[in-house]
C-alpha cells in the first residue's frame, strides 16, 4: 500500500493549539515551507490561510513585506523563522508587515523551532502587537 | 492474520461481575501472523492469560509497546514466557530523549514495584526503539507512528500479505481538531489506519462523557466514528475500556456507535466494541501462482 505523507504529530499538535489561539501564530515545517496559519494571524495579513495555502519560503517572505525599521525589506535570510528552522535555536525581531489592503501593521515576532526526538520538524512564529510602535495598531 | 484480544480495558484493571463479558484485563492483543510469527500488542494484565496460552516450548516474540502508561506494562512480570530460558522475547517501544526503552521499563520492573529486576529474567529478553521507517517481522511489515496522547505514544500498522491491522489504543486525534473537516495528512494516526482490514481504536468515553476529559489522551465515541470513517478502515473495534463502563453500559454504547455508524453511512455489523478472548481472522492472500516453463 501506499502511505500518504502525513505532518509530523508535533506540527498536527502544534496546529492545533494555534487554531485555538487568539495570538497570530505561524507554523512551518522543517523545509520552510508556511503549512498554517491561524484565524488572527489571517485577520492580521487580510487573508485566511484556506485562500492561501501552503507557500513556499521565498514567497511568503516577501508576500507581506516585512519592514525594517527604515523601511527597509527584511532579507528572507534574517527573518525570525528562518533563523529559527535553520539556526535550531528562538529568534524575535521587531518588524512592520503589510497586509492585503496596503494597511501596516508595527509587530515583534517571536519565533522557536519545534525540536523532536527525530530532529526539527519546523518552527513557530507569534506575533505580538508592538509596544514601540504603537501597539500594532494597523496604519494606511 | 490472526488477532485475539486478551485485555480490552484501560486505565486499569477491572475485575468483578459488572465487568465479566466485556473483559476487565487491561491493553493486550495477540496476533500470530501467516508464517507463525507471534507478536503480542501491548503488555497490559491481559498478557498475563495469553502467556499462559502459549506451548511451554522454545518459543520467539515479539512485544510491541505503544507507550509506557502502567495499563500497558503492568503485565510483564506476569507473563510466563519471560521466565522460561527457551523464550527470546523483543520488545519494541517509542524512543524518548530522557532514557532508553530497556531504562524507562526497568522503573517498574524493579524495586521496590517489582520482585524481579530486569537482568533476573531468565528469557533473552532485548529492548528496541521503533525505527521511523518500516520493518519486517516474520511474514509482516510493521509501521510504527507518533499519535496524540499523553506522552511518547505510537500506534502500529501490521500489513501481512494483503491484510492490515491498525492499533491504536489510546489516541486522541480530536484534540483541538474537527475531525470531519480536517486535511487526511493533518489527522494524527490517519496513515497507519488508512484502509486498514481491521482498526483497533480508542472508545474510552461517551460523548456525553468526554467533555469532562478533554486533554486525557482518550477519544468519545463519535471521535472514534469519524477516525474510522475518514480512514476508511474496513471494520473497527473500539478499545481501551472506561473501568467505570459495566457490561450493561458497553451494550448501550455499542447499540449507540452502531446506530452513529449507519448514520455516517456505514454498515452496522463493522463496528463492535472489544470484547476479552474475542477472535478475528484476517484473510491473507496468497501471491497468485505464476505459470513456470
Amino acid at each position: 500500500m501506499s502511505f500518504v505523507t502525513q505532518r509530523p504529530l508535533e506540527l498536527i499538535l502544534a496546529r492545533n493549539l494555534m487554531s485555538a489561539l487568539s495570538t497570530p501564530a505561524f507554523l512551518v515545517d522543517e523545509g520552510g515551507l508556511l503549512v498554517f496559519y491561524n484565524e488572527a494571524a489571517g485577520m492580521l495579513l487580510g487573508k485566511r490561510f484556506e485562500e492561501l495555502g501552503t507557500v513556499g519560503p521565498q514567497e511568503w517572505g516577501s508576500l507581506f513585506g516585512p519592514f525594517d525599521e527604515s523601511g527597509e525589506p527584511i532579507p528572507y535570510d534574517d527573518l525570525p523563522l528562518v533563523r529559527a528552522v535553520r539556526a535550531g535555536r528562538p529568534a524575535h525581531a521587531e518588524l512592520t508587515i503589510r497586509s492585503t489592503d496596503g494597511t501596516q501593521h508595527d509587530v515583534e515576532v517571536s519565533a522557536f523551532p519545534i525540536q523532536t526526538p527525530h530532529g526539527s520538524q519546523g518552527a513557530i512564529a507569534v506575533f505580538w502587537p508592538s509596544l514601540v510602535n504603537g501597539n500594532g495598531a494597523g496604519r494606511a | 492474520m490472526k488477532v485475539k484480544l486478551w485485555g480490552t480495558r484501560g486505565s486499569i484493571p477491572a475485575p468483578g461481575p459488572e465487568t465479566i463479558r466485556y473483559g476487565g484485563n487491561t491493553s493486550c492483543v495477540g496476533v500470530t501472523l501467516a508464517d507463525g510469527s507471534m507478536l503480542a500488542l501491548d503488555a497490559g494484565t491481559g498478557i498475563r492469560c495469553l502467556g499462559l496460552a502459549l506451548p511451554d516450548e522454545p518459543t520467539r516474540l515479539h512485544i510491541l509497546l505503544t507507550h509506557l502508561h502502567l495499563d500497558h506494562i503492568q503485565g510483564l512480570v506476569f507473563f510466563a514466557p519471560a521466565f522460561r530460558p527457551q523464550t527470546e522475547i523483543v520488545i519494541w517501544g517509542p524512543a524518548s530523549p530522557e532514557a532508553s526503552l530497556r531504562d524507562r521499563i526497568a522503573r517498574y520492573i524493579s524495586a521496590p514495584l517489582s520482585p524481579v529486576e530486569v537482568r533476573e529474567l531468565p528469557c533473552d529478553v532485548s529492548f528496541r526503539h521503533c525505527p521511523e521507517s518500516e520493518w519486517e517481522i516474520g511474514s509482516a511489515r510493521i509501521r510504527a507512528g507518533s499519535v496524540s496522547h499523553r506522552g511518547p505514544t505510537l500506534g502500529y500498522r501490521i500489513d501481512d500479505g494483503d491484510s492490515s491491522l491498525a492499533y491504536i489504543p489510546d489516541h486522541e486525534p480530536a484534540l483541538g481538531a474537527d475531525l470531519d473537516e480536517l486535511e487526511e495528512d493533518w489527522i494524527s494516526g490517519f496513515e497507519l489506519a488508512r484502509d486498514a482490514s481491521l482498526l483497533i481504536h480508542d472508545g474510552q468515553y461517551t460523548d456525553a462523557e468526554y467533555p469532562g476529559h478533554v486533554g486525557w489522551g482518550h477519544s468519545a465515541t463519535s471521535h472514534a466514528l469519524s477516525f474510522a470513517r475518514r480512514t476508511a478502515a474496513e471494520r473497527t473495534v473500539l478499545f481501551h475500556h472506561d473501568p467505570l463502563h459495566s457490561d450493561d453500559q458497553l451494550d448501550a454504547l455499542a447499540a449507540e456507535a452502531r446506530e452513529k455508524w449507519v448514520e455516517l453511512g456505514g454498515d452496522a455489523g463493522a463496528i463492535e466494541l472489544a470484547a476479552e478472548r474475542s477472535e478475528y481472522e484476517l484473510p491473507v492472500r496468497a501471491p497468485q501462482a505464476t505459470a513456470t516453463a
